[in-house]
Formats: structure tokens, C-alpha cells, sequence
């Protein structure tokens, strides 16, 4: 299988998406025979010819991390050139539309810094919708939410979460679609329970949820003016 | 009542839509209103990199040099904003998502419950009501404005405000004004 993998992180190569991806190719490729095709997408410049491989794949993924509720804008503007390379939908005999193409089948990784999977079940919407658009099958949108701060933990944490990313890989590897349980699993609930919440709210009481802040602004030098309002009218 | 339009037509030949906005800013200022729209695509605007120098090393500034500076200056000074966009694909133009995203700087990056959910804490006392204008296009049906309706429904929790109205530029001017009027 030839999968085609877009990266739409704008932080690039450096980003939590590509380290969960790097885990689900892992798992991709123990398949025999498996190659992966993957292309950063805050390269702008470079998305013509990005788009132009799409529809010699097997499959394609489109990862990215939640930006203020959607996609990043350079996935939006990538969307837009797969759009823009679409042959004119032709109207049906009942006056509905169909795609006029068949392409590769398409899914979706979504994660976020936000703890629940209700901050990007909204942007997954736009996303199935999406898929038919482009004359695609969707495939599903893998969520997880709590992905920043994975660089600083320690890797007994993260040891669960990258297994089930390449588990994800290895099972998609196989048979093309996500695999349903491990998927339900990875999102976790879309609120947080309200023993959770409790626990939260504990921890911002006792400063302990801004810890990750509060070290990163000490360490530039910027902690004493992290209230600064520079726009103030 | 101060209004800012962010308009996020990327593509100089949709002229209906640029002038749908010129059309309401004379109307909102024929009526009072102070009203100004900010042409994106004639603007000098980056994509936010998520460097996050606005949140741990400049607080409140982004990285960029760039012409957003006007743009967090007008918008914390308004009591209106709204992203006005064809609708590409089902969403806001690319364009109106780069300006969007970049607005990150005038949040504050430490987390607190809110509706019984994890958002981002103010920075600021006050934020703008937001509003939308979304013109549908050759593909366009109900489900995208729904879908985009939605998603900036979420996205004005996060930026500490509300959702104030959604405006298809199908309608006429006068009708879309009463109901800014009446906001």
C-alpha cells in the first residue's frame, strides 16, 4: 500500500504531530511492501506539486494539530489547491451533485493541547464532509487531545500513547481503515468527568496547571511580565 | 458602535463580495456606527509558526514583523469583529484563517474551566463580540454554514467572547444592519 502522509503542522519537522506520526509509520511499514510518501505542509510553496501526488496513492492522511478550533491555515490553503485541481462537479438528474472523481480514500489525525476531544469533534465534521468534496471515502479522524507538553515528559509517559499510534499504523496498514476501539480510546471522553473537572480546577488553584508556563516564562526571562497587555486601547 | 471587519476574500475577482462590504460599512456608518474593514489579502501577513514567543517570551507580541499590529490594536478596541469570508471549500478562506490564528497573542496561555471545559485564560478585560459574514459559493449548502457557524461558535469561547450573528452576503444590506443595530 502506498500511502500518501501530509503533515500540517506549521511548526514543521520540530512538532508533536510529527513525532505521533512518526509512531504510526512505524507500525505502517511492518507490513511488507508498505511505503509512505510524506510531505510537510507549512512548505507553501511547495504545495502544488504536494497536491499534485495525491491522487497516486493508495490512501492519504491529512495530520494536524488544532489551531484556534480548525485546521492551521496552510491546511486550509492546501485544501484549497486539492479544491482547485477538482474537475466541475456535474449536477444529477434529481438536481444534487456528486463528486466527479474517485480518489484515494482519506482520513484524518486531529491532536490538540486541550485535554478533551470536544475542542476538535467540530473541526472532524467539516473534516468528513470534507472527504466527499474530493470524491474521497473517509476513512475517520483519529483524535487526541493533551498532545503539547509531550516533549518535556518523561518517556514512561508517552510510552502508551505512541504504542497506540503505531498500533493504529500497523492495524491501517493492513486493512486501510482506523482501527475503531483503539481510536475511541485515544480521544478518551469529549468532556471531562466532573470528578475531573474538580481535580482541575485544584490544580489551577494551587498553580500547578500553570507550572509548564510559568517555567518555560522564567527560563526567557518573561515571567514577571506574563500579564502584560501591549494592545490595551 | 465600533465595527471591524476582517475581510478575507482572497481572490481580487469576487467582486460582489468586496463590494457586499463596502455596501455595509457605508451603511453601518451612515447610521452612526464607526465601522472599518481590514482587506486581508492586501496585507503583509504571516502564518503563526506556534513558536509561542507571544505567550513565554514577549507576552501579548507576536514574533512577527508584520501587519497584524493594527489589526489586535483595532480589534481590542472594537466592540464588534467580524471575519467576513467566501466560503472555500465549506470554510473561511485560507486567508481569514492566517489572520484568525494570529490573534493568539491577545489570549493568555494559562488554562481554566469554563462551561465545564479547558480554555485558555483572558488577557485582556474585554474582547469583542464576534460576528460572521460568509458568502456560499458554487458548492456551498446549508451544512457548511452550519458546520463553519459551529466551529467560530467554539472559537468565540476561546477567544473569551460570544457569537453574536452569522450573515449570509446574500441578504440584503439593510436587513443585516437592523440586526447589528439591534446587537
Amino acid at each position: 500500500m502506498r500511502l500518501m502522509l501530509y503533515n500540517g503542522s506549521p511548526r514543521g519537522k520540530g512538532s508533536n504531530t510529527t513525532i505521533l506520526l512518526k509512531h504510526f509509520i512505524d507500525g505502517f511499514t511492518a507490513t511488507q511492501g508498505n511505503t509512505v510518501e510524506y510531505v510537510y505542509l507549512n512548505n507553501v510553496k511547495g504545495h502544488a506539486a504536494a497536491a499534485a501526488k495525491w491522487r497516486e496513492a493508495d490512501a492519504v492522511i491529512i495530520a494536524f494539530p488544532l489551531y484556534a478550533d480548525s485546521m492551521p491555515a496552510v491546511v486550509k490553503d492546501f485544501i484549497e489547491t486539492l479544491g482547485a485541481g477538482r474537475k466541475k462537479p456535474k449536477k444529477t438528474a434529481k438536481g444534487g451533485r456528486v463528486a466527479p472523481e474517485k480518489n484515494p480514500p482519506l482520513g484524518f489525525i486531529v491532536q490538540s493541547g486541550f485535554p478533551e476531544a470536544i475542542h476538535s469533534r467540530y473541526v472532524e465534521k467539516y473534516l468528513e464532509k470534507l472527504a466527499g468534496r474530493l470524491g474521497s471515502r473517509y476513512i475517520g479522524t483519529i483524535i487526541r487531545g493533551g498532545v503539547e507538553g509531550i516533549q518535556v515528559m518523561p518517556p514512561y509517559l508517552n510510552r502508551r500513547l505512541f504504542m497506540a499510534f503505531s498500533c493504529l499504523g500497523r492495524h491501517f496498514g493492513v486493512t486501510k481503515e482506523f482501527h475503531p476501539i483503539t481510536m475511541r480510546k485515544l480521544a478518551g471522553r469529549d468532556r471531562m468527568t466532573a470528578f475531573k473537572q474538580g481535580m482541575f480546577r485544584l490544580l489551577i488553584a494551587t498553580g500547578l496547571a500553570d507550572s509548564y508556563w510559568n517555567s518555560q516564562m522564567k527560563k526567557n526571562g518573561a515571567y514577571e511580565r506574563r500579564f502584560d497587555q501591549p494592545y490595551q486601547p | 458602535m465600533n465595527i471591524i471587519i476582517l475581510n478575507g476574500n482572497p481572490d481580487a475577482g469576487n467582486k460582489s463580495f468586496d463590494r457586499y462590504i463596502a455596501s455595509i460599512l457605508k451603511e453601518l456608518t451612515g447610521r452612526g456606527h464607526q465601522a472599518r474593514a481590514f482587506t486581508l489579502r492586501e496585507m503583509n501577513i504571516r502564518y503563526c509558526i506556534g513558536c509561542w514567543t507571544c505567550w513565554i517570551k514577549t507576552p501579548g507580541e507576536c514574533v512577527h514583523r508584520d501587519d497584524m499590529p493594527a489589526v489586535y490594536k483595532a480589534v481590542m478596541a472594537t466592540d464588534l469583529l467580524i471575519f467576513a469570508s467566501p466560503l472555500v471549500m465549506g470554510f473561511m478562506s485560507g486567508l481569514l484563517k492566517r489572520a484568525n490564528e494570529r490573534l493568539i497573542p491577545l489570549i493568555h496561555p494559562y488554562s481554566e474551566i469554563s462551561q465545564g471545559e479547558c480554555h485558555h485564560r483572558r488577557r485582556y478585560a474585554r474582547y469583542p463580540g464576534l460576528g460572521l459574514i460568509l458568502q456560499k459559493g458554487a458548492d456551498t449548502d446549508e451544512d457548511d454554514v452550519r458546520i463553519t457557524t459551529d466551529i467560530y461558535r467554539r472559537e468565540a469561547v476561546n477567544f473569551r467572547s460570544s457569537l453574536r450573528a452569522t450573515f449570509l452576503a446574500d441578504r440584503p444590506v439593510n436587513e443585516v444592519c437592523n440586526e447589528i443595530d439591534a446587537l
